[in-house]
Parts: C-alpha cells; sequence; structure tokens
C-alpha cells in the first residue's frame, strides 16, 4: 500500500548514492515543513488582527503591503533588531534554551499531519501517541523560561501554564482515543481515509457516491469527542478564554515577560504554529482532514496531482476555519479564572471524555463484532452494515446526549441570589 | 470599645506595604510577596499594590500611593480663584467636568452669586454626559482586565463622540475647564442640541449591546459575582461611596439627597443593587448609564425651551464683561483690568461643596482669607477613599479577582494622589 508520495522521487538520480537521496529528502522535507510554517505564522497573525479589527469596529494593520499583509514581516524585522536582554539574575542557559525548547516540539508535529491526499512528510503507524508525546514537550520550554527568568510574574505564569497543559492534555488525549477506537489504528495518515463517503454512514451503503463527507464529526461519538477536542486545542494553545498563562492584565506576559527581541519572536511562533498545528490536528481527526466533495472523483478519473490539490485545499479551508473560529472567540468572551479553568477540565470535559470512549467502544461493538462475539445475544449478523451503523448512531447519540446533561446538571452552581435594580 | 468594633476595625485596617514585605517570623506560614505596580497593565495608573500571597490566595493587599503625586491642592493656594479652576481638570482626568463643577459650586456658596439658568441647564447637561463617558471608560477597562476586549472598543467608539461634544463646546476634548465661576465659559454653539440628540439617539441601543456582550455571559459572571463583596456598614466605616456603596443595596445619591444644580427637578431613579459584588457594581453602573441618558433628554429639552439667554453671570466683579463692551464702557475695561489682574476677593470663611461625580462623593473645601487666592483648597477625592476598601475586599480572593477588584472601584490615581 503506497500511501505516500516520497516528495524526492522527482530527484531520484540514477547512480546517485542512497544515502544522498536519504538526505535529500529529509532536508526537503523539514525545509518545507519550517518555511510553511513561518509563513503559515505570518498569515495567521495577519488574520487574526485583520478579522479581530473588523469585529470591533476598527481597521486593525493595512499599511505594510496590499491589506497590510506584509506587516508581520515588519514585525519580524523589528524584533530581529531589538536588543536581547538576559536578566542578571536569570539563569542563562536555562533562560536562553527555553523558547528552543518551546518551538522545536511544535514544528516537529506538523511532520506527522496528513497535508492532502497521499501528502505525508512521515507516516508513523503510531502517529496519535507521537502528537500526544512531543507536544507536551513544548510545556517543559515554558517551565524552563518561567523559572529561568527569575521573575515573580514569569514564575506563576509557568506555573499556571504547566497545570494547565496538564489539566487539559488529558480530556484532550481521551477525546482523540474514542477516535482511535473508531479506526482501529493510531496512524493520521490512514484517518482522513476512512473519512470518506457520505455523512455518519460514510461508504457502508453500496452505490452511494463517494462526496467525502463521512467525516467522524457527523457521528455522536465524534461530535462529542470534537468538541471536547476542540475546547482542549483552546486551552492547550492558550487562546481566550485559556489564556491564562499570560494573563496580560493579571501577570504582565506571564512566563514570556523577561524575553526581548528574537527570543520573544520565537515563543510568539511557537504558540501561533501550535494553534495553527491543532487546528489542522482537529481537521484531520474530526473533520474528515483531506476529505471532501470532489476528491474521489478526481481521483477516479485519473487525475492524481488534481485530486491531491484539492484535498490539500480543502484541508486548509478547515484549519484556517477552525483558527478563525479561534479569533473569533478571543473577540467575543472574557478570560476565566485559573481555578475555575481547573475544575472546568477535571469536571466536565474528563467525565465527558471518558464517557465518549465508552461510546466508541460500544459504536465498534455494534459495527463491527459479530453475533457470536456478542454471544449470540444481539442478532447483527443479519443487519446490513449501514443498518448496524444507523442503530449504533441512535445507541451513542443517546448514551452522549444524556452524559452532558447529567454533567451539567450535577456541576449547576447553587442559584444565586436575584439582583434587584429598582426604579 | 466593643468587641464588634475593635474586630471591624482590625478588619477594615489598612496595612502598609511594609507589614507585608517584613520577613516571616518564626512559626509563621511563609508566603510569596508580588509587587503588581506601579508599572502593570491593569492598575489603571500608577497604583502600586503590595500583595503577600499564598499560591495564588491574596492573604493581604497593601495600597502604595504617591506615583501620581502632583501638588495640585498647593499649586491652587498661589494661584487666583479662575486660574486655579484648570488645575481641577488634571486631578480625576476621566471626568474633568465634573471637577469644574464641583469647584466653581464651592467658589460661588463663597461668593454668594447666582448663576443663570441656561448655565445650570447645561451644567447637568454635560456633567450627565461626562458620567456616561467616565463609566464607559470604567466598563471598557474593566472588560478588558478580564480579557473581554471588544468591550473596550465599543465603549471607546461612543465615548468619542461625548469627547467631540465636549470639544464643540469648549474646545477642549478632555481638558475643559469649560464650567466657570458664574457660568460658563462660552455659550453652547448651534450645533450642540442636535449633537446631544444624536447621541442620546443611539445611546440606550450600545448599552443594550454592552449588555448583550457581558450581562449573562456565563463566564462574565463567574468573574464577577460573589467576588469582592462588602456590607454596607462596612462600606460607610470605610467611607465608600458612590456606586460602591450603592451596590450594598444603600440608596444613597447626591444628586438625589443633597441636590444640587436643580437636580431635584429632574425625573431620574437611584439604581441599587444587594450583594455589593463586583458583578452588582456593573450592574449599578450599567443602570447608571441609561439614568443619565434620561437626565440629558431632560436637561436638553428644557435648554431648548429656554431659548437663547445669559450663560454667564452679570456680575461684573466675578465673571468678565464681553469684549463688545470693554471696546465703549470705561467701566468694563476698568472690570477687565481687575479681574485679570487681581482677580475677586471672596469674604474670609470656608465652605464644602459636594456633588456626586462618577466616582462617588466628590467634595471641594476651601478656605477663604478674603484675598484672591484660596488659603487651601481640598478636595475629598472618592477614589482615594473608596480605595480604602481594597485590602478588605480582596482578602481571600485570588491575584486574577484582585485585577477585576481594582477595576470595579474604578480608581483614578490623578484623583488618588492630586
Amino acid at each position: 500500500m503506497n500511501r505516500t508520495i516520497v516528495i524526492s522521487q522527482i530527484l531520484v538520480i540514477e547512480q546517485a548514492p542512497g544515502w544522498l537521496v536519504a538526505a535529500l529528502n529529509h532536508a526537503i522535507i523539514a525545509g518545507v515543513l519550517l518555511i510553511g510554517g513561518a509563513i503559515t505564522m505570518m498569515l495567521q497573525v495577519w488574520v487574526e488582527r485583520r478579522l479581530i479589527a473588523r469585529m470591533q469596529d476598527r481597521l486593525g494593520p493595512n499599511r505594510v503591503g496590499p491589506e497590510g499583509i506584509l506587516q508581520s514581516i515588519a514585525d519580524g524585522i523589528k524584533m530581529f533588531t531589538k536588543e536581547d536582554i538576559i536578566p542578571r539574575a536569570a539563569d542563562r542557559w536555562v533562560h536562553l534554551l527555553a523558547p528552543i525548547v518551546a518551538l522545536a516540539p511544535i514544528a516537529m508535529m506538523l511532520a506527522v499531519l496528513p497535508w492532502g491526499r497521499g501528502l505525508v512528510a512521515v507516516d508513523l503507524e503510531v502517529g496519535v501517541l507521537y502528537i500526544a508525546a512531543v507536544s507536551s514537550i513544548s510545556g517543559v520550554g515554558l517551565m524552563m523560561a518561567g523559572w529561568g527568568s527569575r521573575n515573580t510574574f514569569a514564575l506563576l505564569g509557568a506555573m499556571r501554564s504547566i497545570a494547565q497543559l496538564i489539566a487539559y492534555e488529558i480530556p484532550l488525549i481521551i477525546a482523540l482515543l474514542g477516535i482511535v477506537l473508531l479506526t482501529g489504528g493510531m496512524s493520521l495518515a490512514r484517518m482522513p481515509e476512512l473519512q470518506a463517503g457520505i455523512p455518519l454512514f460514510g461508504s457502508s451503503i453500496p452505490g452511494a457516491p463517494d462526496l467525502g463527507l463521512g467525516w467522524f464529526i457527523f457521528t455522536p461519538v465524534g461530535l462529542l469527542g470534537g468538541i471536547i477536542f476542540f475546547i482542549c486545542a483552546l486551552a492547550e494553545g492558550e487562546r481566550t478564554p485559556f489564556d491564562i498563562p499570560e494573563a496580560d492584565s493579571e501577570i504582565v506576559a506571564g512566563y514570556m515577560t523577561e524575553y526581548s527581541g528574537m527570543k520573544f519572536a520565537v515563543f510568539y511562533i511557537a504558540q501561533y504554529l501550535l494553534n495553527f498545528a491543532l487546528a489542522v490536528l482537529s481537521a484531520v481527526v474530526f473533520l474528515g482532514g483531506w476529505q471532501g466533495p470532489g476528491v474521489a472523483w478526481l481521483a477516479d478519473a485519473g487525475l492524481g496531482a488534481a485530486a491531491s490539490l484539492l484535498s490539500l485545499l480543502w484541508l486548509l479551508l478547515k484549519a484556517w476555519g477552525l483558527f478563525m473560529l479561534m479569533v473569533v472567540i478571543r473577540a467575543a468572551v472574557p478570560r476565566l479564572r485559573v481555578d475555575q479553568l481547573m475544575s472546568f477540565a477535571w469536571k466536565y470535559l474528563l467525565p465527558l471524555a471518558l464517557v465518549n470512549v465508552a461510546s466508541a467502544a460500544l459504536w465498534v461493538g455494534l459495527t463491527e463484532w459479530s453475533s457470536i462475539e456478542w454471544g449470540n445475544l444481539l442478532p447483527v449478523d443479519g443487519l446490513a452494515p449501514w443498518q448496524r451503523i444507523g442503530v449504533a448512531a441512535l445507541v451513542t447519540a443517546v448514551i452522549n446526549l444524556g452524559a452532558t446533561r447529567w454533567v451539567l446538571r450535577i456541576n449547576r452552581a447553587p442559584a444565586a441570589a436575584p439582583v434587584v435594580v429598582p426604579a | 470599645m466593643t468587641i464588634e468594633v475593635k474586630q471591624l476595625v482590625r478588619d477594615l485596617s489598612i496595612p502598609s506595604p511594609g507589614d507585608i514585605t517584613r520577613p516571616a517570623l518564626a512559626g509563621e506560614r511563609e508566603t510569596m510577596v508580588l509587587n503588581m505596580g506601579p508599572h502593570h497593565p491593569s492598575t489603571h495608573g500608577v497604583l502600586r499594590l503590595v500583595v503577600e500571597l499564598d499560591g495564588e490566595t491574596v492573604v493581604n493587599v497593601a495600597p502604595d500611593i504617591g506615583y501620581l503625586h502632583t501638588g495640585i491642592e498647593k499649586s491652587m493656594e498661589s494661584k487666583t480663584y479662575q486660574k486655579a479652576l484648570v488645575m481641577t481638570d488634571r486631578t480625576d482626568y476621566l471626568a474633568p467636568l465634573s471637577n469644574n463643577l464641583s469647584y466653581v459650586l464651592a467658589v460661588e456658596q463663597l461668593l454668594g452669586c447666582t448663576v443663570p439658568e441656561r448655565a445650570t441647564t447645561v451644567r447637568v447637561l454635560l456633567v450627565e454626559l461626562q458620567r456616561i463617558s467616565s463609566h464607559l471608560v470604567w466598563l471598557g477597562t474593566h472588560a478588558l482586565d478580564l480579557a473581554a476586549m471588544s468591550v473596550f472598543l465599543y465603549g471607546f467608539r461612543e465615548r468619542e463622540q461625548i469627547l467631540d461634544i465636549f470639544e464643540l463646546v469648549s474646545g477642549a476634548r478632555m481638558m475643559t475647564s469649560y464650567f466657570r465661576v458664574g457660568g460658563l465659559a462660552y455659550d453652547v454653539p448651534p450645533e450642540f442640541p442636535a449633537a446631544v440628540q444624536a447621541l442620546l439617539a443611539i445611546m440606550p441601543e450600545r448599552i443594550d449591546e454592552y449588555e448583550a456582550l457581558l450581562t449573562h455571559n456565563p463566564i462574565w459572571l463567574e468573574r464577577t459575582r460573589g467576588i469582592g463583596a462588602i456590607d454596607t456598614a462596612s462600606a460607610i466605616a470605610l467611607g465608600v461611596t458612590g456606586p460602591a456603596l450603592r451596590a450594598t443595596g444603600f440608596a444613597w445619591d447626591l444628586r438625589r439627597d443633597m441636590p444640587y444644580c436643580g437636580y431635584e427637578t429632574y425625573e431620574f431613579a437611584v439604581p441599587i443593587a444587594r450583594n455589593g459584588d463586583i458583578y452588582d457594581r456593573y450592574l449599578v453602573r450599567v443602570a447608571e448609564m441609561r439614568e443619565s441618558v434620561k437626565i440629558c433628554a431632560q436637561a436638553l429639552d428644557r435648554l431648548i425651551a429656554l431659548g437663547p439667554g445669559p450663560y454667564v453671570t452679570s456680575d461684573r466683579k466675578i465673571a468678565p464683561p464681553p469684549k463688545s463692551e470693554i471696546t465703549h464702557s470705561m467701566e468694563s475695561l476698568i472690570h477687565h483690568f481687575k479681574l485679570w489682574t487681581e482677580g475677586f476677593k471672596p469674604p474670609r470663611g470656608d465652605t464644602l461643596a459636594a456633588i456626586e461625580s462618577p466616582r462617588g462623593e466628590l467634595a471641594t473645601y476651601i478656605v477663604s482669607d478674603g484675598s484672591p487666592k484660596p488659603y487651601r483648597v481640598h478636595f475629598r477625592a472618592p477614589s482615594f477613599v473608596n480605595l480604602q476598601a481594597l485590602p478588605h475586599m480582596a482578602r481571600g480572593h485570588l491575584v486574577a479577582d484582585l485585577v477585576a477588584l481594582i477595576a470595579s472601584m474604578d480608581p483614578v490615581l490623578g484623583e488618588v494622589d492630586r
């Protein structure tokens, strides 16, 4: 099964030594990902600033380049020319290394994401596990920054980040786990492939057209999982309403307080890249990744390159849509307090994520097990695959809805005394 | 003293920074000291707070003020009464017209001079607009401190319109010095009623917009309800006035209870709430903006009904004669000369004029020794007094709440330090 197009196939020169081809191969992939990442980050900053300005009845940056699109480059040049200040009391090496430790794992995350039909740099069989493991390394960088700066605000910010990252990583991974059960594997490259077909039923109905819309978000398990995942992604990416580690009105800039110049910029890049990587990941796992109407049709027509291009467009569209949703949320809501943030993760998201995993297991049982595996208790063999999916959807929808209502009810705050504003 | 009173005094006492920065004694729980400000994004100016933290919980707070001390009260002693007026703009720089009003009322009391109806009506109208603009700054920065960024920009959009009206009447957007002893500096221009009407027409729905973003927002409720509550007794003991006092359920508003400028003839409500927490202060201020809109509309109607007329007292010993008179009246020229070289001389004595500024009771106390310069001027500044309540309200809450708490007290450091 050759799912990936190895980019350097174009470059294979006869008689070239194998190690050279491999080295070129890796260099090209790394180059594309890093340059693409940098450009994406600049576009993100511009989109965020323009979009939020539009929501707030102002213009936003519109001077550098057409519509201000080159503003990020101007900012980058400014950052480069700023003095790099290391506080006298700081731990020099820890202070220096922290931004690098924060950025590197996020760049590594980009490698395993499937960017389009057949476009994946590294197809890891344990992609989900890899993402979970690598993304938590950058927390170490934040703690190093907070600790190394020897500043109370920085230390408070770092402690908040670590607490937040740990708390939200758990529901995030458990939300992914439900999908891992559904797909029966941890490969991220395989996930979009399983989301072909039509909503909910995927490719299970014979003769139904492949619209590329069999996204997991249309199943009850994927819907709840997707919502939990997106909320956790907001927290992992430190975005409003969870931007507590760098709550500027409380603790100045959190762990970044003592950073200036390019090291500050590296933290900034890390944050935006993480946001984007999480948006892509949400799209890949829950929104069908590169699947979309037209991709399968182009591929069947023998236009493989065009299909790949269209699939890349679909993925970018979804990822940018999710990123813009993050921006809109930032414009609309206030920030939670640190203890409220914690209780939200442990009291709402974690139980719901656990129920969702149980639902996912039930889904797998109802759609894939035979009657014998059910101990001849359920006569599932007689049903067509799409009928079994329908039954599973119904059952899991009831479970997930019930669990959501239950979690909301047990956590409801006691009603506060009504406030009267007399005339 | 009874035990309860002793307890109250201990609870309400204001710690000094030294109480917090001293090293922990043996057997005492060790705490962290966080220095918030004077350079901090959410201390609303240059307030410095020395915060004692146990984790993120506030154990004690010591406000350290004086970073914006500019000697306004002292400087006023070396200026004539007319010139000292300019300094009042700079105390509470978010409500300069309110300061102007308090000062000119005090001087007018000393002189015993009367003010034309037209001037009084314009004063009420502008002071209420000033209240709206000041509350808009409070709302915006309060929301911004809790990261609700858009409300800030929406609020400043409307504030801009109000500042345009101030510019229209006085030529200055913030440091207006528009109210003069005996009346106004100039008459309002003919465009004035239309500009105010345009603002009053949009204001109610704009306030609805802010409320739509905040009042029922679950995160906003979580962040503000039950935080930094104070009861009426403690609030009165600490001298808290204004919206913070009314949020505790005590309806005390000088405009209604000790009227000045003919406020008794206007129809308006005094909004109160019950719990005295941050959310209630928010509700009270938003309701106050709506009431101010009503007062403005009434004042504007009266102004239009009054028609053109004198805008400053005709007493030439207090207000200078118009330019046209100077060119052909010897007496006017002498008055003009006397007023701008020497100034007027109020009789010996002292006086206090209190108004309800956007932040609470603002009173100007003036002692006159019979010379053209005040012997002593003192402001009873609501920001300064309200700030006393901060340690009492903050204990036991988190650092993040402290930020919301400062914002909800709406201090202006120019007024605190003077």
